[in-house]
């Protein structure tokens, strides 16, 4: 891993084409500034993290919670 | 025709066309991004099931079935991957499971599908949520 000390209003630059500038510090809080091209997924690792976990789950729905989910959608 | 193997559906033979690409995978499954739709008889639930990994399955249903005012905005890039042109031509669905008792829908990790070109991808909308339901 690579570690840099940066001040307010600096940046770092990842590749050609991203770059994250440090924009307010405020206590245990910082703001970031990123600019990527549109293509490149930015999240906060939490929520990118959630929406996996959330998904690995799904992926192993069994037989039982199936069938009640059949029940609850079976139509009139 | 393709052939898929699925661990809860046995071999089923599918018409090419009727594979949903997902260029970048779901989140956790990136390596997959051939899914097929299967409707589930007398229900409003599908799954969508990988084409490449038998064991790989979702259980999904159409967002407005469960939340008919689900709003989405779905940015410009995401159009263009998906050749997205026209909203009526989005389907999104959202990805269900249990957990104790409870129902819970991803509306935060909807995934939009494009019927015209079957491209399809999960989004990550930040104003959303996993919202749980009671099952009756």
């Amino acid at each position: 891993m690579l570690v840099l000390t940066r001040k307010i209003n600096e940046s770092i630059r990842i590749g050609d084409d991203i770059t994250i500038k440090v924009l307010e510090i405020r206590g245990s809080q910082v703001r970031l500034g990123i600019e990527a091209p549109e293509d490149v997924k930015v999240y906060r690792e939490e929520l990118y993290q959630k929406i996996l976990q959330e998904n690995l789950r799904a992926a192993r729905v069994n037989a039982t919670e199936f069938d009640k989910l059949k029940e609850v959608f079976k139509k009139k | 025709m393709i052939q898929v193997k699925t661990t809860r559906f046995g071999d089923l033979q599918v018409p090419e066309d009727k594979i949903i690409h997902f260029p970048e995978g779901l989140l956790g499954f990136s390596k997959l991004k051939r899914y097929i739709l299967l409707d589930y008889k007398d229900t409003s639930i599908k799954w969508l099931q990988a084409v490449d990994d038998p064991d790989v399955a979702f259980i999904v249903i159409n967002v407005f079935e469960i939340e008919p005012e689900y709003e989405i905005k779905v940015p410009d890039s995401v159009q263009r991957l998906l050749g997205l042109e026209r909203p009526e031509d989005a389907v999104v669905l959202v990805i269900l499971r249990v957990e104790g008792g409870k129902l819970l829908a991803n509306l935060q990790g909807p995934l939009v599908i494009n019927s015209l070109t079957r491209k399809g991808v999960q989004m990550v909308v930040e104003n959303a949520s996993v919202k749980v339901y009671n099952m009756h």
